[in-house]
C-alpha cells in the first residue's frame, strides 16, 4: 500500500519539487510556492465539485428534516426516501478524502527533499526517477533561506512559527462558516484560536520548510477562497443558501449584522407532495419570502 | 451529519488532516526511541566489537553478544550526549565516535573519546560555533584522527595532545559542502568524499590539497584505494576508478542509481551497491560490467567477501548472498539471483556494514531494540541478538 502510495503521489511530487528547484534558480522556497499552487490548481475542479455539492446536499434540508420527521420510526424506508430524493453524503466527503492523501504526499515530499538526515538522503535517493539524471546534480537542496534560516531545521528566531499561526487563524477565520446557533459559534471561536496555536507549537519544533509550505497553503487558499467566491455565491444563489459571510461579520463585536439568507428553511411542516419534489416555492410565500430563482434540484 | 456537510465547513476537515499529518509525525518521536537519523556502526578488534547505534555505544563480546559496557552511562541529571552513527575507531586505549543528528536535526556537534577498559569518557572535542553532526564516524592513521563534519570541514586531530581537555587540531580541510561519509585513509594522504560534487587528496600530515576530483553530483560513497587506483561512486549515477596519484580518470561506468556505498575489491573485481537496490560487479582495470544483482532495497553498506560468497545487506532488512565467481556471460550481462540467507530477514533496515568475526557476520540494525544480530555463515542461522531493553 505504502509503494502505491509512494509511486502515485510521493514520488512525482518529490521529482516534480526537485525540477522546480532546479528551473527556480536553486530556490527551494519558490519551489515550493509553484509546487502548491500548481496542487492547488490541479485540484480546484474537485475543491468546486465539492463545495458544489455540498451546497446541494445543502439546499435537500429542508426536504430532509421533514422526511426524518414523517419516518422517524421507520429507518428503513427514511432511508430508502432519502436516496430517492437524490441525497448522498459520501458526494461531499469523496472530493476531499482524494485531497487528504494529496496533503500528506506533499509533506512527505518535501521531508524527503530536504533530505536533512543521512536516512532521508538515501530515501531520496531511491525515490529519484532514474530518467531524470539532472536531479541528482541539485542534491543536496541549498537550505538557506534569506540568509537566516535553514530550511531544514527548526526556526531559531521564531518567525516562521509566527508567520503559521497568523496565516492560519486568518486562514481559517475567513473559511469559518457563519452559524446562528450559539453554541457552534463558540466552539468555531475556540478552534479559530486553538488551531492557529496548535499549528504553531507543531512548528516549534519541524523544518522551516515545512512552515513555508504551510504559510504559502494557507495564503492560497485564502486567494482560491476569493477567485471561486463569485462562482461560489451564484451557485449559492441558485440553491438559495445564506449569502457568504464571513465570521467576522457575525462575531466580530459592533460588527452589522450578517446578511440576511435569501431563503430560510421552512420551519413549519413541509407536505411531501411526492416521492423527490417538495412544493417548497409555496412555503416560502406562506412566510412572506421572496420566491426563489433556480430549481432546488439544479 | 447533514450538518457537516455544509459547503463552508468543508475546508475544516483539510485543516484537521494537517494537524493530523503533523501529529502523527510528532507523536512518532515520542515514542520509545527516537529514530536514528544517521547509520550505526560495528567495528571488531580482536575478540571485541564496538557498536555505535543512536543512544549508545556499546563494547560487545564479538563472540557471544555479552556486552561488557555502554557509553553513555545515563546517570540521572546527566546532560545527554549522542546519538552516535558510524563505525567506532580505536586508537590506543580509546574508542573514538562522533555525535550526530537528534530527532528534529539538531546535532550532537562532539567527538568522544571513550575508555576501551571501563567506557568511560576521556576527552570530547567541541569544534567551534560552526560544527555539525558526525554521520559516519572518523578515520585514524595510527596517529591523528580525521574526523569530517557535516559543516564541511575535515579536522585531523592529535588526541595524545591534549589541549585545555580537547584535542589539539593539527589542521582543518574546509570543503563546500556536508560530509557525510568517513574518509579513506591511505599512503599518507586522506580522500574525502564531499558532497559538494567533489574527491579531494589531502596530505595527511599538512592537510595540504593534492588533487581534487568533480563529479556530476554528490560524493557519498566512502572511496577504496586498491592497486593505485581510487574507486567510488556519486549520485551522477556513475562509478569511477581514478589515478590515486595524480586523481586522473581512468575509467567511468553507468549504473541505475546513486551510490552511497563503499567498493569492495576483491582481487581483479569490484564490487558495489546503489540506491535503487542494484549490486554491480565491475573489471578493476577496465571497468567493464561483469554481473548484476538486484535486490529489494537502497544498498548502502559494503559488501563483505567471505568465502565463496558476497555478503549484502539491503534496505528491506535482506542479508543476500552472491557467489563471488559466477559463471559470466561474455558480453558481460550476466544476471546473478541473490540469496536471502534467512528467509525472514532480520526485521529491520540495513544499512551499515557487517564485520566478520570467525565464521559470524555482525549486522547492525537501523533502529528497534535489536542493534545487532550475528549470523553464523555456516549454519546461515542467527548465533546471537544483542538487544537493548527499551
Amino acid at each position: 500500500m505504502g509503494n502505491i502510495f509512494d509511486f502515485l503521489l510521493v514520488n512525482p511530487m518529490t521529482n516534480a519539487l526537485m525540477l522546480l528547484y532546479g528551473a527556480l534558480g536553486n530556490s527551494y522556497v519558490l519551489a515550493i510556492v509553484a509546487l502548491t499552487l500548481i496542487i492547488r490548481l490541479l485540484t480546484l475542479p474537485l475543491t468546486l465539485r465539492q463545495q458544489i455539492s455540498a451546497m446541494k446536499m445543502s439546499a435537500l434540508q429542508p426536504q430532509i428534516k421533514a422526511l426524518q420527521e414523517k419516518y422517524k420510526n421507520d429507518p428503513q424506508t427514511l432511508s430508502q426516501e432519502m436516496r430517492k430524493l437524490g441525497f448522498n453524503p459520501l458526494s461531499g466527503c469523496l472530493p476531499l478524502l482524494i485531497q487528504f492523501p494529496i496533503l500528506i504526499a506533499m509533506y512527505q515530499a518535501i521531508i524527503r527533499t530536504l533530505a536533512v538526515t543521512p536516512l532521508s538522503l538515501v530515501e531520496l535517493g531511491s525515490h529519484t526517477y532514474s530518467f531524470l539524471p539532472g536531479i541528482a546534480s541539485l542534491v543536496p537542496i541549498n537550505s538557506t533561506f534569506l540568509g537566516i534560516f535553514d530550511l531544514g531545521t527548526p526556526d531559531r528566531f521564531f518567525i516562521i512559527p509566527i508567520l503559521v499561526v497568523v496565516t492560519t487563524y486568518f486562514a481559517n477565520k475567513l473559511m469559518t462558516p457563519p452559524t446562528t446557533d450559539p453554541t457552534m459559534r463558540q466552539t468555531n471561536q475556540m478552534m479559530q484560536l486553538m488551531m492557529p496555536m496548535m499549528f504553531g507549537f507543531f512548528m516549534l519544533s519541524t523544518p522551516v520548510g515545512l512552515g513555508i509550505y504551510w504559510i504559502v497553503s494557507n495564503v492560497a487558499g485564502v486567494l482560491q477562497y476569493y477567485i471561486t467566491k463569485p462562482a461560489l455565491d451564484r451557485a449559492r444563489a441558485m440553491h438559495a443558501l445564506p449569502a457568504v459571510a464571513t465570521a467576522d461579520a457575525q462575531t466580530a463585536p459592533g460588527a452589522a449584522a450578517p446578511a440576511k439568507p435569501l431563503f430560510e428553511p421552512p420551519k413549519a411542516k413541509v407536505k411531501v407532495k411526492a416521492i423527490g419534489t417538495v412544493n417548497r416555492s409555496a412555503a416560502v410565500k406562506k412566510k412572506g419570502q421572496p420566491p426563489r430563482t433556480g430549481s432546488p434540484r439544479s | 451529519m447533514i450538518q457537516s456537510l455544509d459547503p463552508h465547513i468543508m475546508v475544516r476537515p483539510l485543516h484537521l488532516a494537517r494537524a493530523l499529518v503533523l501529529g502523527l509525525v510528532l507523536l512518532a518521536g515520542c515514542t520509545g526511541e527516537p529514530q536514528p537519523t544517521s547509520f550505526a556502526g560495528v567495528t571488531v578488534v580482536g575478540s571485541s566489537a564496538y557498536l555505535a547505534s543512536n543512544l549508545y555505544v556499546h563494547k560487545l563480546d564479538a563472540g557471544t553478544g555479552k556486552e561488557f559496557w555502554r557509553f553513555p552511562g545515563m546517570q540521572e541529571g546527566q546532560e545527554p550526549v549522542g546519538p552516535f552513527a558510524g563505525q567506532p575507531v580505536k586508537l590506543g586505549n580509546q574508542i573514538i565516535v562522533g555525535g550526530t543528528l537528534r530527532f528534529g536535526d539538531v546535532p550532537d556537534r562532539r567527538l568522544y573519546a571513550i575508555s576501551d577498559v571501563d567506557g568511560s569518557e576521556l576527552w570530547r572535542f567541541l569544534g567551534d560555533d560552526t560544527t555539525r553532526e558526525y554521520a559516519d564516524g572518523v578515520e585514524t592513521d595510527g596517529k591523528l584522527v580525521f574526523a569530517p563534519n557535516g559543516n564541511g570541514t575535515l579536522y585531523a586531530l592529535d588526541p595524545s595532545q591534549l589541549q585545555e581537555g580537547q584535542p589539539k587540531v593539527v589542521w582543518a580541510f574546509k570543503t563546500g559542502n556536508r560530509l557525510w561519509s568517513r574518509p579513506l585513509v591511505a599512503a599518507g594522504r586522506v580522500y574525502i568524499p564531499s558532497l559538494d560534487h567533489t574527491l579531494y587528496a589531502v596530505d595527511a600530515a599538512e592537510g595540504k590539497e593534492i588533487w581534487r576530483f568533480t563529479a556530476g553530483a554528490s560524493i557519498a560513497s566512502t572511496p577504496t584505494l586498491s592497486e593505485g587506483r581510487i574507486y567510488f561512486g556519486s549520485f551522477d549515477q556513475s562509478f569511477y576508478a581514478l589515478n590515486a596519484e595524480d586523481g586522473a580518470l581512468l575509467w567511468k561506468a553507468p549504473v541505475e542509481g546513486w551510490i552511497w556505498c563503499q567498493a569492495l575489491v576483491d582481487d581483479d573485481v569490484v564490487v558495489v551497491g546503489d540506491v535503487k537496490g542494484k549490486v554491480y560487479a565491475f573489471d578493476a582495470a577496465s571497468g567493464k560490467r561483469l554481473w548484476t544483482a538486484q535486490t529489494g532495497g537502497p544498498v548502502r553498506a559494503q559488501p563483505v567477501a567471505v568465502g565463496d560468497y558476497f555478503y549484502v545487506v539491503s534496505f528491506d532488512s535482506y542479508l543476500y548472498r552472491l557467489p563471488r565467481r559466477p559463471a559470466l556471460d561474455a558480453n558481460g550481462a550476466t544476471t546473478v539471483e541473490p540469496v536471502r540467507v534467512l528467509e525472514n530477514g532480520l526485521g529491520r533496515r540495513l544499512l551499515s556494514t557487517p564485520q566478520v568475526f570467525n565464521s559470524l557476520l555482525l549486522v547492525p540494525l537501523f533502529d528497534g531494540d535489536i542493534k545487532l544480530v550475528a549470523v553464523d555463515l555456516a549454519t546461515g542461522r542467527k548465533a546471537y541478538e544483542f538487544r537493548v531493553a527499551p
